[in-house]
C-alpha cells in the first residue's frame, strides 16, 4: 500500500485546507526562510512563494521518519523542544509530519522500545533522519555511555548506516559540549567527527533552539536535502549572523555605554553587556531573531551576557563573566615574579660577561697608553 | 584548523607565551643596561636636579611643541612632531580607554575604569593609523631618516602597524568575520610582544632613563631642559 | 689596531648612562633639525644621532644580543679603520659638541656628551684631524695650543701691563683668586685680558695670574683624550694649590669652563674647597655686591646683542648674569637674537672646530645662519663671554664683510666702570 502523504494524513485528522495553508506559511517561517534572503536560501526555487513550496512538498511527500538518539547529554535539547515556543506546532511536527523513535519521549520502554527502534530502522532504512542529542564518547571503546548493553559508538554507527541525513542537536552532539570540557575524561566528541560518510548538520546551542531543530527537519522534508551550512556544518539560515549582529543592545555598544556590573545603573538602563563577559561578537546563533519561550526573550535581552553556547569549546573559552578580549591564560604573581627573576638572572649573568669585557678593555688601554702622557696627571689621580 | 580554534590558540597559549617572552626579555634588557655601571656625579650642583627632571617630563609629555623656543625646531620638523605626538596620544587613548583593552587590563591587574565612547576611541584609532602611515612616508623620503633606518626599524613599523590596523578593523566590524580579525589582532599583538625586547620599541622603558638624565643634567646646570 | 683602541675606549666609557640613552633612541631624526651643521649644509650624516654611530655599533655589537644577531645576519658591519676616518671628519669638523640636539630630542638623549665619548675613541685611536692634534701637542709640550712659551707669556703680560696701564699680579703669594686666561685672549684679544684685570683691581680683589697654570684652554678636552684633559687641568690645579687660592676664575673660554666646572671632579682629584667660577658670573657677583659700579647706559647708542656660548650658557647655566649686566650697560638698545639663552645657536667655532683648517667651509656656512640672526635684529655690535666664539665671530664677520662689532663682556664692563 502506498504511504499516505502528509497532507492526506492531516486531512484525515480533520485539518481544513485553509488551516493547511496557514500551517505551510508557518513552516516556511520555521525553516528560517523568512530571515535569509529568499533567493540565496531557496537557490533553485525563486518564483513560487515559500508557502507554496511547502504546500507542494506536504501534498506529495509521506511523513518523515525520525530516529532520535541520546548519548552523553542532559536531555535539555529534548526538554526544550517539548516546551518550544509553539507546543501545538512542535507536536504537529513530531507527531503528524514526522514519525519518530525517541527513547525519552516515547511511551514504550525497555525491550519494547528497542524493538520499536529496530522496526523503524528496518522499515525506513536509507530514508530516516537520525537526530543525535549528546556527545558520543571515544574513550575505552565508548563504554562510558551504553544503552541496552551496546556502546554509544556501536549504536551511533548502526543508526547512521541507514540514515538519509544526520542532525546533531545541541552543543554536545555538535562539538562534544560540556562532556568535552577540559580534561574531557570520556573523550567526548561531535557526531561529525565520527560519521564521515553521511550528510551531517550541527544545531549547536545549549540547548539548541527548538525552532532551529524542527526548522532543519522541515527543511529536509520540504527540500529533500539539508540546508546549506557554514564551516561548522551549522545551517546558514540560522547561524549566518552573530548574536552581536542582531543584538538589541548594539546601539549602546556603538555608543560605548556599558553595564559595569549586574546591578548598576547601566544594567538597569539596558546598556551593552560586553564588559560583563558577553561572547556575542563571536557567537553565531539565531537567539536574537527567534528568541525563546514564544519569542519572549533571550539571554542578552534578559540582562545576561551571551555565553557563546553555539561555539566549540564554549565551556573552556575563559570565564563566562570575563571580558572576551581578556587573555584566557593569566600569569599569576608567582610565575610573573619567576619570569622577571629569570630575565634578571640571565641579564645579570650577561652583564657579568660585559663587565669582564669592560675591565679587559680598560687594561689594554692602559697598556697601550704611552707612559709619557699619563705621568704628570696619573700620579695625582685618585687611587 | 578553523578560525575559532586559531582564536582559542591565540587568546590562550600564544598570547601567554608572548607575554612570558616579553616579561623575561624586558627585565633582561633592563638589568643588562643598569648593570653596566653608573658613575657618581661629583660636580657641585648649580641648580636643583629634581626640578630639572620634573620640568623635563612636563616638557616632554605636555607642552614640547608649544614652548616658544622649541618652535623653531618644531617648524623644521612639524610633521615628525605632530604625527609622532598624535600617534602616541592615539595609542594611549586606545589602549587605556578602549573597552576591549580595559577588559584586558582588568583581567591582568584587576582594576577597571570607564571607557571612552566608542566613536572617540575609533577616531583616535584612525588618527593613530594615519599618523603611522604619514611617519612611514616621512621615513621613506627624509634624507636623514633614510640614512638612519635599517631593517629592524622597518620591522618595527610593521610590527606596530599590524595590531593597530587589525584592531581598528575588528572594533569597526569591517570586512572580516569577527573571530578571524580577532585572531589576526591577537597574533599580531603576540608578535609585537615578542619583538619588543629585541628592538627599539623598548624605548618606552629607556625613555625614563634618558629623560631623567637630561632633566638632571639641565637641573644641575640651572637651565631649562 | 686603531679600531681596537677606539672600541676599547667605547667599551670602557659605556656605562649605564651611555647604554640607556643609546637604547632610548627611536631613530626619529628630530635632532638633525637642531644641528646647525645639518641645517647649514644639509648633509644627512651631520645628524647628531648619526655621529654616535661608532659608539652605538661598539656597544651593540659587543654588549647586546640584538647587536650580535645583526652582525651574524650581515645587517651590520664591524667597525673598521676606514669607518673611524670617516666619522672622525664628522665628529670633529661638523660638531661643536654644543648639545642643542639634546634639547629637542623627544627622549632627552644627551647627545653632546655622547659625541664627546665618540671623540674619546677617535683620540685613543689617534684618528684626530691634523690641525687639532698639532695644537694639542703644542699645549702638551709648550704649554699653549698657540705655542706661547713661558717667556712669550711673561713678555706679553708685561706688554699688556704697559699698554693698558693695568696691574696684572703674577704668582702673587697669598692671593685669594687665581684667574686663568686663554692664550687666545693673550695673543688676539689682549683688550679683554686687560679689561678683566681692570675690573678685578677696581673691585679691590686680591687676585693673581699664575705662570705655571697659565693656560685655561683645554685641547685635550676638544680631542676628548682623557689623560691630556686631566694633564692640562692638573697644571692649573697644581698652581692653585701652590698659591693656596680660594677661587679659580676661568676667563672667557667655554670648553675650559665646562671641563673645570663639570668634568674635573668626575675624572681627577681637584683641590678641596676651591670654587670654580666663570669670569662673567664673577663680574656679575662683583657688580651685584656693589664692589664695582657701572655707568648706566654706557653703550646705549647702538643696537647690541648677546651671543650665548654653548658651554657657558646652555651647558653652564650662566644665562641671567650677562643679561643683567647688559641691561645696565645698554638698557634700551639691548636686543635678543632668536633663538637665545639655552636654545641659542652655536657660533660654529667651538669644540675645536675653529682650529681645524678643513672645517673652515663648515664653520662659515654655520656662521651665515648666525649672521642672519644678527641681521634680523639689525645688531650693530654683539657681545659674548667666550674668546673662542669671539675668534669665530671676528674671523667670520670679516669673511662675510660684515660691519658688526664684536666685544667681550669684560671689555664692555671695564669701559663702563665708574
Amino acid at each position: 500500500m502506498k504511504e499516505k502523504t502528509i497532507y492526506e494524513h492531516l486531512r484525515d485528522k480533520g485539518l481544513s485546507r485553509r488551516d493547511f495553508m496557514k500551517l505551510c506559511g508557518t513552516i516556511a517561517g520555521m525553516m528560517g526562510l523568512e530571515f535569509a534572503p529568499p533567493v540565496k536560501a531557496l537557490g533553485k526555487l525563486t518564483h513560487p512563494s515559500p508557502t507554496e513550496v511547502v504546500a507542494q512538498a506536504l501534498k506529495t511527500k509521506p511523513r518523515l521518519p525520525i530516529i532520535w538518539l541520546e548519548f552523553q547529554d542532559c536531555a535539555g535539547c529534548s526538554e526544550a523542544i517539548s516546551r518550544s515556543s509553539s507546543p501545538s506546532l512542535g507536536n504537529l511536527v513530531l507527531n503528524d509530519i514526522a514519525i519518530e523513535y525517541h527513547e525519552t519521549l516515547m511511551a514504550a520502554a525497555g525491550f519494547q522500545a528497542e524493538k520499536a527502534k529496530e522496526e523503524c530502522m528496518r522499515k525506513y532504512w536509507g530514508k530516516y533522519v537520525l537526530v543525535v542529542e549528546g556527545s558520543p564518547t571515544l574513550a575505552d571503546d565508548g563504554i562510558y555511555c551504553t544503552v541496552a548493553g551496546k556502546s554509544n559508538l556501536d549504536l551511533l554507527k548502526e543508526a547512521a548506516a541507514g540514515a538519509a541525513a544526520i542532525i546533531a542537536t545541541g552543543n554536545c552532539a555538535s562539538f562534544g559540549g560540556i562532556p568535552a570540557a577540559r580534561p574531557n575524561p570520556t573523550r567526548a566528541c561531535g557526531v561529525a567527527d565520527l560519521i564521515k560518510d553521511k550528510p551531517v548538520v550541527n544545531i549547536p546551542g545549549c540547548p539548541a533552539i527548538p525552532e532551529v531543530t524542527t526548522g532543519t527537519i522541515l527543511h529536509f522534508l520540504v527540500m529533500g536535502e539539508l540546508p546549506k551550512t557554514d564551516h561548522f556544518k551549522r545551517p546558514l539560515p540560522f547561524y549566518g549572523h552573530t548574536i552581536h549582529d542582531h543584538c538589541l543592545r548594539r546601539p549602546f555598544y556603538e555608543a560605548g555605554k556599558f553595564a559595569e556590573s549586574f546591578d548598576d545603573e547601566g544594567a538597569r538602563q539596558g546598556y551593552c553587556l560586553y564588559k560583563l563577559g558577553c561572547k556575542g561578537p563571536t557567537t553565531y546563533n539565531a537567539c536574537a531573531a527567534l528568541k525563546w519561550e514564544r519569542g519572549l526573550s533571550y539571554p542578552v535581552q534578559s540582562g545576561h551576557p551571551c555565553l557563546g553556547c553555539s561555539e566549540p569549546h564554549f565551556w573552556d573559552g575563559g570565564g563566562f563573566y570575563e571580558g572576551q578580549s581578556a587573555p584566557t591564560i593569566i600569569l599569576d604573581k608567582v610565575s610573573t615574579a619567576t619570569l622577571v627573576g629569570a630575565g634578571v638572572a640571565v641579564g645579570a649573568a650577561l652583564a657579568g660577561v660585559n663587565a669582564v669585557k669592560k675591565s679587559r678593555a680598560k687594561k689594554t688601554l692602559k697598556k697601550a697608553a704611552s707612559p709619557e702622557t699619563g705621568t704628570e696627571a696619573e700620579t695625582k689621580k685618585e687611587a | 584548523m578553523d578560525w575559532t580554534e586559531i582564536l582559542r590558540f591565540s587568546r590562550g597559549p600564544l598570547l601567554h607565551v608572548a607575554m612570558m617572552i616579553f616579561i623575561v626579555g624586558m627585565s633582561y634588557r633592563l638589568v643588562k643596561v643598569i648593570l653596566l655601571g653608573w658613575e657618581r656625579d661629583r660636580a657641585a650642583n648649580k641648580g636643583s636636579k629634581l626640578w630639572g627632571v620634573i620640568l623635563n617630563y612636563l616638557k616632554g609629555l605636555l607642552v614640547l611643541p608649544f614652548i616658544p623656543w622649541v618652535r623653531r625646531t618644531f617648524r623644521n620638523n612639524a610633521l615628525t612632531f605632530i604625527a609622532g605626538g598624535l600617534f602616541h596620544l592615539s595609542l594611549f587613548v586606545v589602549l587605556a580607554f578602549g573597552t576591549a583593552h580595559i577588559l584586558v587590563w582588568k583581567s591582568l591587574f584587576g582594576i577597571s575604569w570607564k571607557s571612552l565612547p566608542t566613536p572617540v576611541v575609533a577616531f583616535f584609532s584612525a588618527a593613530g593609523i594615519i599618523s603611522l602611515i604619514v611617519l612611514l612616508i616621512n621615513r621613506l623620503t627624509h634624507p636623514v631618516l633614510k640614512l638612519l633606518t635599517k631593517l629592524p626599524i622597518w620591522i618595527n613599523w610593521v610590527m606596530v602597524f599590524l595590531p593597530m590596523i587589525t584592531g581598528f578593523i575588528m572594533a569597526r566590524h569591517l570586512w572580516f568575520r569577527y573571530e578571524v580579525i580577532f585572531s589576526l589582532h591577537l597574533i599580531s599583538v603576540s608578535l609585537l610582544l615578542i619583538w619588543i625586547p629585541l628592538g627599539r620599541i623598548s624605548h618606552f622603558l629607556f625613555y625614563f632613563f634618558s629623560k631623567t638624565i637630561h632633566g638632571a643634567q639641565a637641573g644641575k646646570r640651572a637651565i631649562m631642559p | 689596531m686603531k679600531t681596537q683602541l677606539a672600541i676599547n675606549t667605547y667599551l670602557k666609557e659605556t656605562g649605564g648612562w651611555v647604554a640607556s640613552q643609546l637604547e632610548a633612541c627611536t631613530r626619529c631624526g628630530i635632532c638633525a633639525e637642531a644641528c646647525h651643521f645639518y641645517q647649514a649644509l644639509g648633509n644627512p650624516e651631520y645628524a647628531p644621532i648619526w655621529k654616535l654611530e661608532p659608539l652605538r655599533r661598539a656597544y651593540e655589537q659587543r654588549f647586546t644580543v640584538a647587536g650580535k644577531l645583526k652582525l651574524a645576519l650581515g645587517l651590520e658591519k664591524k667597525l673598521t679603520d676606514a669607518d673611524l676616518e670617516h666619522w672622525s671628519k664628522i665628529v670633529y669638523e661638523a660638531c661643536t659638541v654644543c648639545n642643542k640636539c639634546a634639547h629637542v630630542c623627544p627622549m632627552g638623549i644627551e647627545l653632546g656628551p655622547l659625541i664627546h665619548e665618540v671623540r674619546a675613541g677617535m683620540a685613543a685611536a689617534g684618528v684626530v684631524p691634523g690641525d687639532l692634534a698639532e695644537a694639542t701637542e703644542k699645549q702638551k709640550t709648550i704649554g699653549s695650543p698657540l705655542g706661547v712659551t713661558d717667556e712669550m707669556w711673561r713678555e706679553r703680560i708685561d706688554w699688556i701691563t704697559d699698554e693698558w696701564e693695568v696691574d696684572i699680579p703674577v704668582d702673587k703669594a697669598g692671593a685669594e683668586t687665581l684667574v686663568v686666561f686663554t692664550s687666545i685672549e693673550l695673543m688676539k684679544f689682549p683688550d679683554n685680558l686687560a679689561a678683566i684685570a681692570q675690573i678685578l683691581n677696581k673691585a679691590g680683589e686680591n687676585w693673581t695670574a699664575s705662570s705655571k697654570g697659565r693656560e685655561v684652554v683645554n685641547f685635550g678636552y676638544f680631542e676628548a683624550d682623557e689623560e691630556l684633559t686631566k694633564l692640562f687641568m692638573y697644571r692649573v690645579f697644581r698652581a692653585a694649590e701652590e698659591l693656596g687660592v680660594k677661587k679659580i676664575v676661568i676667563s672667557e673660554c667655554g670648553h675650559a669652563y665646562d671641563a673645570f666646572r663639570w668634568t674635573a671632579p668626575n675624572i681627577m682629584k681637584v683641590p678641596k674647597g676651591v670654587e670654580i667660577l666663570h669670569i662673567s658670573e664673577y663680574i656679575h657677583e662683583l657688580w651685584k655686591t656693589g664692589r664695582i659700579k657701572l655707568k648706566e647706559g654706557a653703550f646705549d647708542s647702538e643696537t647690541i646683542t648677546f651671543h650665548d656660548s654653548c658651554k657657558i650658557q646652555r651647558r653652564g647655566g650662566i644665562i641671567k648674569q650677562p643679561r643683567e649686566l647688559l641691561k645696565v650697560l645698554a638698557p634700551t638698545s639691548f636686543k635678543e637674537m632668536t633663538p637665545n639663552k639655552a636654545q641659542a645657536m652655536c657660533c660654529g667655532g667651538g669644540g675645536g672646530v675653529i682650529s681645524i683648517k678643513e672645517a673652515d667651509a663648515n664653520r662659515y656656512a654655520v656662521f651665515k645662519m648666525k649672521l642672519e640672526q644678527l641681521q634680523e635684529i639689525k645688531a650693530q655690535s654683539v657681545c659674548m663671554v667666550c674668546s673662542n666664539c669671539r675668534l669665530q665671530f671676528v674671523d667670520s664677520l670679516a669673511h662675510f664683510n660684515s660691519t658688526v662689532k664684536v666685544h667681550g663682556l669684560a671689555e664692555l664692563v671695564a669701559k663702563a666702570l665708574v
